[in-house]
C-alpha cells in the first residue's frame, strides 16, 4: 500500500475511553481528535491522570477506544481481534518505555531481536546494525545489567525500530535519565523521524517539549491542539464523503489535495 | 496491514540482512527459528535466572519418577520371581485313576484318550510304587517310578536321559546326594542291582510328582497291569487349563474315570495378587509424582507473577500469546524433562547396584519389562511438567499486555 500524500501515520478521530467505575463511569478519553503525520513529533503534556497514559495504549494498540475510529497509516485499526491487534503491533508501532523493560536474560542484540524472535530467519544481523547506528555496537553482546540507562533507551529505541514502524510511541522516554543523556535519546528521537517515522511522546520533560514539532495538551481527557489548525480546516467536508471508501472515509474526500 | 504489505516488508527486510550478512553474528547460540527453538533457548535461560528453585523443583520430579520407576520396577521383579519360582507348578497335571468309580488303574487305551484329549502337551503315564533303595553306605524309602520316556519330563544333570528307558536306574537329585552314588555306580533296589544310567537336575520348583526323592525304572520292571499316574507336561500354565478342561470332557465325559490335579488356578491367583502388589506400588509412587506436578505448579505461577511486566513487554512488542504460552510451556517441559531424564538414570544404576548387592536372579532384573517401567516413570516425569505448567503458562500468557505494563 502506497502512501498517500496527506495520509496519516496514526489519527484517531473522536474517540472516547471510559472504564466501568463505582456509580458512573470514568471517562478518560473524551472525543479525542489526534492525528500525527509521518516523520512529525507530537509531545503530549498534561497533569497526572489526565488520560495520557490511556492514550498512548489506545494509539498503541494495546486498548482498545469505546467509541470513535482509530487508523494507523491509512488503514482503519478500530475494531481488531486481539490476534490481529498483536499483528498490528508488530507490524507498525514501536514503543519506548520510561524503565527500558528490556529483558534481563537476553543481551543487548537479542533484545533489540525479541520482537522477531519468533519469526522464521534471523533478525540478528539486523539488530546489530541497528546498535551500530545508535553506537552500541561494541555493546551487541552485553547483558543489560552491564549497560548505563542511556544505553538501555538506545538499546529500547532499537528494539521499537526492528521491525520498521510507522509510529513510535514513548512513556516518558526520558523519566529515568539525567538531563545529558536526555538530551541525546532525544538527538536519537531526531534521527528516528527524519526516516519518516512518527513520533509520539508522552511526557512531563520540557525538554522533550523543544524537541517536539507540537505539543498537545491533554486535560481530563479532553485534548487540545490534537489536529493541526490547516488540517482541522481541511477536515471541514469530510463527513459527507463516508460513503465512497470506508476505510478512508476522510482520504476520499481530500484526495485531490496534495 | 494487508498481507502483501506484509510480505513487501519482510521481503526488503530479508534482502537487507543479506546485504549485510558477514558481520559476526554467525557464531552466536540465539538464533531465532519457526518452531519451538527460540522458546526453548528463552525457557532455558529463564530457568538459570533462578538456579536454586530450578534446581528442587527438578529434584522434586526426579524423585517422583525414581519413586514410579523404582516401586514399579521392584513390584515387578517381585512378580516375575514369583512366577519363575512357581511357574512349573501350573504347567504340570497329574491324572490319577478315580477310586471312587472303580477304576484302578488306567489302562493303554485310556491314556491313548488322553493323548488325543489333550493335543500338544506331552503325556507320560507312570507306574508308581515305594521301594527300599541302598546304596554303597546308606539307604532310604523312597517313591519309584516306572517311566518310558523320561526325557519329556525331566533334564539330567549327569549321564544322558534314554529316548525309550529300558535298563539302568534314573535317580533324583536327593536320593543321588543322600546315598552318595553317581552315574556307573550301582543300587539295590527290592533286591535287584541296577547301575545308574543318569541322575536328574535338581528341580527349582514344586512338581506333584517330587522327582528330586524319587528312582526312575524302565517299565519293564513293573508287573502291574495298568498305569497309577499320568503326567500332562505343558509348555505355560495356559496350555494346562486347557488340556485338564479337555481331559474333564472327553475323558471324563460320561463319568469322571480320572481325578486331575492342577495348580493352574493357584498360580492365577498368585499372580492376581501379584499385579494388585504392583499396582499399589506404582501408585505409592505417583503420589510422589502428583507431589512433584504440586511443586512445578508453584513454581511457575511464582516466577510468572514476578516476570509479568517482562512478558507484558513481549506481548506489547508483537510476540503472539502462542508463542508466549510455548516459552512458558518449554520451561515447565524442561523441568519435567531433565527431572525424569536424571530419575530414569537414577533408577538405571540403583537396579544394578541391586543386582550386584543381592542373591536377585539376572534374568528378573533385567527382564525387557522392566524397561517399560523406566519408559512410563519417563513419559509420567515431562508430563507431569507441561500439565502442572499449563494452567500458569496460559494464565500469563494471556494477561492484557496493558495490565501486566502497569506498575
Amino acid at each position: 500500500m502506497a502512501r498517500t500524500a496527506g495520509m496519516y501515520s496514526l489519527e484517531l478521530r473522536g474517540v472516547d475511553k471510559q472504564y466501568a467505575g463505582g456509580v458512573k463511569p470514568v471517562i478518560a478519553l473524551d472525543d479525542v481528535d489526534f492525528a500525527v503525520e509521518p516523520g512529525e513529533f507530537v509531545a503530549v503534556v498534561g497533569p497526572s491522570g489526565s488520560g495520557k497514559s490511556t492514550l498512548l495504549n489506545v494509539c498503541g494498540l494495546l486498548d482498545d477506544p469505546t467509541g470513535g475510529r482509530r487508523l494507523i497509516d491509512g488503514t482503519d485499526v478500530t475494531n481488531l481481534s486481539e490476534r490481529e491487534r498483536t499483528a498490528a503491533r508488530k507490524e507498525s508501532i514501536g514503543f519506548v518505555f520510561q524503565d527500558f523493560h528490556l529483558i534481563p536474560t537476553l543481551s543487548a542484540v537479542e533484545n533489540v531481536a525479541l520482537p522477531t524472535a519468533f519469526d522464521p530467519g534471523d533478525a540478528t544481523d539486523r539488530a546489530a546494525d541497528l546498535l551500530d547506528r545508535f553506537g552500541l555496537g561494541d555493546r551487541l553482546d552485553h547483558d543489560p545489567t552491564e549497560l548505563s540507562g542511556g544505553q538501555k533507551q538506545r538499546v529500547a529505541i532499537a528494539r521499537s525500530l526492528i521491525n520498521e514502524p510507522d509510529l513510535l510511541l514513548a512513556d516518558e522516554p526520558t523519566g529515568n535519565l539525567d538531563t545529558e543523556t536526555g538530551e541525546a535519546i532525544l538527538g536519537e528521537f531526531e534521527r528516528v523521524r527524519a526516516d519518516g517515522v512518527a513520533v509520539v511522546a508522552v511526557t512531563h520533560d520540557e525538554l522533550v517539549e523543544e524537541y517536539a514539532d507540537r505539543v498537545v495538551e491533554l486535560t481530563d481527557g479532553v485534548l487540545s491542539g490534537g489536529v493541526r489548525v490547516d488540517d482541522r480546516e481541511r477536515d471541514g467536508d469530510g463527513n459527507d464523503s463516508e460513503a465512497a471508501d470506508p476505510d478512508f472515509p476522510w482520504l476520499a474526500g481530500d484526495g485531490g489535495e496534495p | 496491514m494487508t498481507d502483501t504489505e506484509t510480505d513487501g516488508k519482510r521481503f526488503a527486510r530479508s534482502g537487507r540482512s543479506d546485504a549485510s550478512g558477514d558481520s559476526d553474528a554467525s557464531g552466536r547460540s540465539w538464533r531465532p527459528a519457526p518452531s519451538w527453538r527460540p522458546a526453548i533457548a528463552m525457557a532455558g535461560r529463564n530457568l538459570r535466572r533462578n538456579r536454586i528453585r530450578t534446581v528442587l523443583a527438578v529434584l522434586g520430579v526426579c524423585i517422583g519418577v525414581l519413586a514410579v520407576a523404582t516401586l514399579g520396577i521392584f513390584g515387578n521383579v517381585l512378580a516375575l520371581g514369583a512366577d519363575d519360582a512357581i511357574g512349573d507348578v501350573g504347567t504340570q497335571i497329574v491324572l490319577s485313576p478315580n477310586a471312587d468309580a472303580g477304576i484302578e488303574s488306567l489302562s493303554d487305551a485310556d491314556v491313548a484318550e488322553i493323548r488325543r484329549a489333550v493335543g500338544e502337551p506331552a503325556v507320560i503315564p507312570l507306574y508308581t510304587d515305594g521301594a527300599l533303595v541302598s546304596g554303597a553306605t546308606d539307604q532310604t524309602f523312597t517313591t519309584v517310578y516306572g517311566v518310558e520316556e523320561p526325557g519329556l519330563a525331566f533334564e539330567a544333570a549327569e549321564g544322558r536321559l534314554p529316548e525309550r528307558h529300558r535298563q539302568g536306574a534314573i535317580v533324583g537329585a536327593g536320593i543321588a546326594s543322600d546315598l552318595g552314588v553317581g552315574v556307573g555306580d550301582t543300587v539295590e533296589i527290592e533286591g535287584a542291582q541296577i547301575r545308574i544310567v543318569a541322575v536328574l537336575a535338581e528341580t527349582q520348583t514344586f512338581s506333584p510328582v517330587a522327582p528330586d526323592d524319587a528312582v526312575f525304572l524302565p517299565e519293564s520292571a513293573f508287573a502291574a497291569d495298568g498305569y497309577d499316574q499320568v503326567l500332562v507336561v505343558s509348555e505355560s500354565g495356559g496350555e494346562a487349563r486347557e488340556a485338564a478342561e479337555s481331559i474333564r470332557e472327553s475323558v471324563n465325559a460320561r463319568e469322571d474315570r480320572v481325578d486331575i490335579f492342577e495348580l493352574a488356578a493357584l498360580v492365577d491367583e498368585i499372580d492376581e495378587f501379584f499385579d494388585l502388589l504392583g499396582t499399589f506400588l506404582l501408585g505409592l509412587g505417583a503420589i510422589s509424582l502428583v507431589v512433584a506436578g504440586v511443586s512445578i505448579l508453584n513454581v511457575m505461577l511464582m516466577s510468572t507473577v514476578e516476570r509479568r511486566q517482562e512478558i507484558g513487554v513481549m506481548r506489547a512488542v508483537g510476540i503472539r500469546k502462542r508463542d508466549v504460552l510455548r516459552v512458558l510451556l518449554a520451561e515447565a517441559g524442561l523441568i519435567g524433562a531433565i527431572g525424569a531424564v536424571l530419575g530414569t538414570v537414577l533408577t538405571a544404576l540403583i537396579v544394578l547396584g541391586f543386582l550386584f548387592a543381592t542373591p536377585a536372579e539376572t534374568a528378573v532384573v533385567l527382564d525387557p519389562t522392566n524397561g517399560y517401567y523406566l519408559l512410563l516413570a519417563l513419559v509420567f516425569g515431562v508430563g507431569v511438567g507441561l500439565i502442572s505448567g499449563a494452567y500458569p503458562a496460559w494464565k500469563a500468557a494471556s494477561e492484557r499486555p496493558v495490565e501486566a505494563l502497569r506498575d
